[in-house]
């Protein structure tokens, strides 16, 4: 019977097979963080749990991270979702195990991300449920009953970019099952910008209503003007939010109004403040004693009153209700209930967000701002970084030449950093440096001169900078006599031409071309972009308060890229839905978007990148979500943009709007694409793609992609959790369909570069981020078309001439497998003695050369080459390392013999002892037995030391000097020393001598011992020979 | 013969798998299906003694000598060998110890808080999943979830010390494929992952004869692997092994 059915299943075709995100997964991908500079935080939660805090930190682009420790170490618990922008995260002040959280972050600058709905978590953040509000994008605050915690309120901002009718404050009075929305906005563009309750009576409520706009070019909070009507407002409930009354009282400023903050003084909940951006002068903090009847202005300072759309948050100490803290570009207290404020700030990076205050020791604070979480123990103070939350926000990536290549990145408000691929010991914050300033984004080596990178602030504000001094010229193309303002993007792109070297591009509305470091830049275009009057009235932009920072700059060049094969040919993208292209290096330049069939208009083209294969090769990203479309679009032409094929279909699994997109150098099938919701990859030209998770990559948004060309390394610019490294991609491009359809299949990698063996790092605490390196380990790279479940499943290593070397245990996924192998031979047999010789626990590193793997999967094997090739950093000379391996392999060969002379004389010992056991003590014999035993003893305490107990005696024998002369030899690939060679020869010499000692005094003593045994009829005594020990398995 | 046997198996378990829309699993019916996967109760229960012997490798190359000896109902003596000497955990029921002689010091000493976290779940014979009632374990279905390339039925077992694993059993043949196991050390969570492979049968029971554990998320590179060269049944194992050297059984 089952033969039978054995027979059908081979009979069956095999079924396509399909590339998801666990097929290619299994390559990996490590973070290199960093958490030197960390990320925008925009939400926060503690609660003591006994004696210890635990602290829900939400990123605002980089999802939950939670401390059991009070902050010494955050893991990541929201990783599986399909968001990670957080908006709000709030604790169940019964059960510290329901946790709740909102996705989306509601600062809503222009690069904010969004979220799918509200989460809770009642595990801790094990595990999360999505429990509505989908269509929110963003959710600012919630608020949970303390008295009956299945009732939770939240307040929904609303969509950023585009009408939308879920936004308001929503109530549950069951978990989350259901949602009904209690407080709705005025208008379609109105939602809920902060909520909060009076604790003591939590039917109790005051919303925050804010009437709010994004578009790309402008945005308001409040109306179209400082003096348009809005729907802004403060209002409140006495009765759980089934009624809702406009709090109009004496005191409050006159309408209209933008964003609102609202706080109750939870230690006198009468007590009332609310962050008003009214009409300036107007526009300040309003308290009210009354519990919103009256109230009265307060503090209109700087901090108070800034950028309220960023920084409308409000934090009443939980004891004190004249102890007010206001987030802002400074954190700002007041200890006067509001009259006056002071800087706290102190050394933060500053941008706040929100304030954590501790009930217990209300001088212990948490804070979050735009570099990342801050604790301080003195009420604000001073304040301790947090070096551990790797939630950094990369705008764009690059690599060098180097060897190992530096990652080079700008980041939202972290300026622009430089840091290793891999670093002795790992990556850790300090080795990441800080090139530049402001906001960063486009940064590059200067492929001309090391000492110099290029890096820039918003705005195109573009500089040179020496890279050891740090000392930076500013090389930002400006206006001519009478010219109006150049129209720099808030990212404003630079490109590095592959074909011409020294020669760079920057885009404003024209693109410009310098071949002289930025001396002097050449116009090679018109205005490119749509050039829209209405879109240029930035000096307008901000409602109610003028926000003018080049973040809404607009009709201008967003992407730039010049084709690898040809350099007249330069792409040229808009963020005005213009897609450019010259094949005269500028002097013509014809816009080809029309011919996009099915792309809406004024698409942001958010990436160009032009062909490895065919200079009319062009792939294309466009970003919607300014006009709320979150669809990804990607497209390809073949002929310069004449015509085009749409690379993600309806149906495609691909989410989130579309950042970038990269062909592989090598090979044209394979293509990587970052949208806001992760990374896909496709093996087959955009066809299937899948969701790449490899290393557990979260659904992060991914904005920039650099392929390292030597090294073959794909490097990924993520906003919000730092740059991740997927090590050698060379496996990708063999993903063919025939591979895919095979049970089994190796794939081939990059030749494998002995890496030199360098230690460094130092103890750094827990609390430190430190970025992984790449394994140190020959990484071979196979493809399952199933999961291996049952039979052996092994590796083996063979060297040239067949001799098998190694066998390795092996990874069983579905998909693509990585396994390592140390590139060392067995270990050397080592005598027993008091202690462990671990440095002579491993063999001598193989040479550089073609070895062969074997795999046998139950019966069936195959077959791979592995090529090993030196460190190109390595001097070593190939006799140098032959010389090492050959002196390490002598040494193992002593130690074999050491080992022998050991074993020969404890079996001397245990033979003597064992015959002496079984006489009288008083026996002569038995006597004459144990003073034998002991004059073996002292020969052998002259090989290994014996001295036990756990201590450090110091004891150094024949043993524990050639182990460590080993360890030195085996761990550098170099040739050793004369010394080293001299001292292995002495040490040799000296075990030949206690073996002849050990030999005369068997000649001399053991017939007479013998005979002694034989008169008490014991067995006598034989001393093991090297065949009977090898023999017996040694 | 035995690939026939191997072949046999994986044949009849892809016809018999339950398709993905079958009535809702429970925690119950899987592990039921777990049990009948590895051989029944009856061959798993006629297991009275285990040794497994093989190797561990570690990251750069280190390999050791492995011996995992378990006695019902919950003992078990681990040993760990590299240059003649040998380190030992082991539990006897109702003490742990462990010998490290690493550094010349070979008394008998008893194991850490966190080294009996560890043994506990290593002395447990047949594992948390099978007669979990009775050991006072809870076992609650979480659903499917994608692991390491594949679908699995993902069961949370709640120890009566309050140690979380995770089991993912394999949707098509309901062997585990991974562990993840959260364990509560002086009040702080510490959190391992371990990878299971190479099944095969001892005295007509489906084992795991290689392992890959790690803390949790570290790369391959950084755990230790286990390969077992053979698991030998119902071997004579005298209860003294298990008893701290000076201590009666």
């Amino acid at each position: 019977m089952n033969v039978l059915l054995l027979f059908l299943l081979a009979q069956q075709p095999a079924p396509a097979v399909k590339v998801d995100s666990e097929t290619v997964s299994g390559l990996g991908a490590r973070n290199i963080g960093s958490a030197a500079m960390s990320g925008r935080i925009a939400a926060l939660d503690a609660v003591h749990e006994g004696a210890r805090l635990t602290i829900y930190v939400g990123a605002a682009s980089g999802g939950v991270w939670k401390s059991t420790n009070g902050g010494t170490t955050f893991k990541p618990v929201f990783d599986k979702q399909p968001v990670q922008s957080i908006g709000a995260v709030t604790i169940d002040p019964k059960n510290p195990k329901v946790i709740w959280v909102g996705s989306g972050e509601s600062w809503m600058r222009n690069s904010v991300s969004i979220g799918d709905g509200i989460y809770r978590s009642d595990d801790g953040g094990e595990n999360w449920t999505n429990l509505g509000l989908k269509n929110s994008e963003h959710i600012v605050k919630i608020l949970v009953d303390p008295t009956e915690t299945n009732t939770v309120y939240v307040c929904v901002p609303g969509k950023l970019w585009s009408d939308s009718d879920e936004r308001g404050v929503y109530k549950t009075t069951d978990g989350g099952k259901t949602w009904t929305k209690i407080l709705k906005g005025g208008n379609v563009s109105t939602g809920c910008s902060m909520l909060a309750m009076d604790h003591a009576h939590p039917q109790t409520l005051y919303a925050g209503m804010w009437d709010f706009r994004r578009r790309g070019w402008t945005f308001r909070s409040g109306g179209d003007s400082a003096t348009a009507p809005s729907a802004s407002g403060v209002f409140k409930s006495t009765d759980g939010g089934a009624t809702w009354a406009e709090l109009t009282g004496s005191g409050l400023p006159p309408k209209p109004w933008g964003r609102v903050a609202v706080a109750v003084a939870p230690s006198k909940p009468e007590v009332v403040y609310a962050f008003i951006e009214a009409v300036p002068p107007l526009n300040a903090l309003y308290r009210s004693n009354d519990a919103g009847k009256t109230w009265q202005m307060l503090d209109r300072s700087q901090n108070m009153i800034w950028r309220p759309f960023y920084f409308a948050n409000l934090i009443v100490d939980p004891r004190d209700p004249e102890r007010v803290y206001k987030v802002d570009g400074g954190l700002i207290v007041s200890t006067d209930g509001g009259k006056s404020f002071s800087g706290i700030g102190g050394g933060a990076h500053g941008d706040f967000h929100d304030v954590w205050v501790d009930p217990n020791d209300t001088d212990h604070l948490i804070t979050g701002d735009d570099g990342g979480l801050w604790f301080s123990y003195d009420a604000g103070n001073k304040w301790v970084k947090n070096e551990n939350l790797p939630v950094s926000q990369f705008y764009h990536v690059s690599v060098d030449m180097e060897r190992p290549y530096n990652v080079y990145g700008g980041l939202q408000d972290n300026s622009s950093w430089v840091g290793p691929s891999e670093f002795p010991g790992g990556i850790t914050n300090h080795q990441w440096e800080n090139m530049y300033g402001g906001d960063g984004f486009w940064m590059f080596a200067d492929p001309t001169d090391p000492d110099y990178l290029y890096a820039e602030a918003q705005g195109g504000a573009v500089g040179r900078v020496n890279r050891r001094t740090h000392e930076s010229r500013n090389i930002q193309p400006l206006p001519r006599y009478q010219e109006k303002k150049l129209r720099f993007n808030w990212n404003t792109p630079i490109h590095i031409s592959a074909t011409q070297k020294g020669t760079v591009y920057i885009g404003a509305q024209v693109l410009f071309r310098s071949k002289d470091f930025g001396q002097t830049w050449e116009r090679i275009s018109p205005d490119l972009t749509t050039n829209d009057p209405q879109k240029q009235k930035q000096e307008q932009s901000g409602g109610i308060t003028v926000d003018n920072s080049a973040a809404e700059m607009h009709t201008t060049i967003y992407a730039i890229a010049e084709s690898p094969r040809d350099g007249q040919v330069i792409w040229a993208g808009t963020d005005d839905g213009n897609l450019q292209v010259t094949r005269d290096g500028g002097k013509t330049w014809t816009n080809v978007v029309a011919n996009i069939a099915g792309l809406p208009k004024n698409a942001w083209v958010s990436s160009v990148e032009p062909g490895h294969f065919g200079t009319g090769t062009i792939y294309a990203t466009f970003d919607l979500h300014t006009f709320g479309d979150m669809r990804p679009y990607a497209y390809k032409s073949s002929d310069f943009g004449a015509t085009w094929v749409p690379l993600v279909a309806p149906d495609s699994p691909v989410r989130g709007y579309a950042h970038v997109i990269k062909e592989d150098p090598v090979n044209g099938n394979l293509l990587y694409l970052g949208t806001e919701l992760g990374l896909w990859v496709s093996v087959d030209g955009g066809k299937q793609w899948a969701h790449y998770k490899g290393g557990d990559l979260p659904a992060v948004a991914v904005r920039d992609l650099a392929i390292q060309p030597r090294d073959h390394d794909l490097v990924i610019a993520t906003h919000g959790r730092g740059i991740w490294i997927v090590d050698d991609i060379t496996p990708l491009r063999a993903l063919t369909p025939e591979v895919l359809a095979s049970p089994v299949a190796f794939l081939a990698g990059r030749p494998t570069a002995q890496r030199l063996q360098s230690g460094g790092g130092w103890a750094n605490g827990d609390a430190m981020f430190v970025g992984a390196n790449p394994p140190n380990d020959a990484v071979i790279t196979y493809y399952q078309r199933r999961r291996h479940i049952f039979g052996d499943m092994k590796l083996e290593v063979y060297d040239a001439n067949g001799k098998l070397l190694g066998t390795m245990p092996t990874s069983k996924r579905r998909g693509l497998n990585r396994v390592t192998w140390s590139m060392r031979l067995a270990g050397p047999k080592v005598p027993p003695a008091a202690s462990a010789a671990f440095g002579a626990a491993f063999g001598p590193r193989v040479l550089p050369g073609t070895y062969t793997i074997k795999m046998t999967k139950d019966t069936a094997t195959y077959t791979t080459q592995l090529v090993l090739v030196p460190d190109p950093r390595a001097t070593h000379t190939q006799a140098e390392r032959q010389a090492a391996l050959d002196l390490a392999l002598k040494m193992q060969g002593t130690l074999g013999d050491m080992t022998f002379a050991v074993e020969r004389m404890n079996g001397v010992r245990q033979a003597l002892d064992e015959r002496a056991g079984k006489l009288p003590a008083s026996d002569a014999v038995a006597k004459r037995l144990r003073a034998a035993s002991a004059a073996v003893d002292v020969l052998r305490k002259k090989i290994v030391a014996t001295k036990e107990g756990g201590m450090i005696t110091g004891e150094e024998r024949l043993r524990e000097n050639l182990t460590d002369l080993y360890s030195s030899i085996v761990f550098y690939d170099g040739g050793p020393t004369q010394t080293q060679i001299e001292r292995a020869d002495a040490i040799a010499r000296e075990l030949v001598d206690v073996q002849r000692e050990f030999d005369a005094w068997t000649t001399r003593e053991l017939a007479g011992l013998n005979a002694a045994l034989r008169s008490k009829k014991l067995e006598p005594i034989a001393v093991i020979t090297r065949q009977q020990w090898e023999a017996a398995g040694q | 013969m035995k690939r026939l046997t191997v072949a046999l198996f994986l044949a009849a378990f892809a016809l018999s798998a339950v398709p993905r829309s079958a009535p809702a699993q429970t925690a119950d019916s899987l592990i039921a299906k777990y049990i009948q996967a590895s051989g029944g109760m009856a061959r798993m229960q006629a297991l009275q003694t285990l040794r497994r012997s093989g190797k561990f490798t570690g990251g750069g190359g280190f390999e050791a000598v492995v011996v995992q000896e378990n006695k019902r109902p919950n003992s078990v003596r681990e040993e760990f060998s590299i240059q003649g000497m040998t380190g030992i955990n082991a539990y006897d029921g109702k003490n742990g110890w462990k010998i490290e002689p690493w550094q010349g010091k070979r008394d008998p000493e008893a194991l850490g808080e966190e080294e009996m976290h560890g043994i506990l779940d290593d002395a447990d014979f047949d594992g948390p999943l099978v007669n979990y009632q009775t050991k006072g374990n809870k076992v609650e279905y979480q659903g499917v979830e994608q692991i390491e390339g594949s679908d699995a039925y993902k069961l949370k077992v709640t120890r009566p010390n309050g140690d979380v694993s995770f089991y993912y059993l394999d949707t098509e043949y309901y062997v585990p494929i991974r562990i993840d196991t959260q364990r509560m050390i002086r009040g702080a969570p510490q959190e391992f992952e371990t990878s299971l492979g190479d099944y095969k049968q001892v005295n007509g029971v489906y084992l795991p004869f290689s392992s890959e554990s790690g803390p949790k998320g570290s790369s391959s590179t950084d755990r230790g692997k286990i390969t077992y060269d053979k698991i030998e049944a119902n071997v004579l194992l005298d209860d003294q092994r298990f008893v701290r050297p000076g201590m009666r059984p």
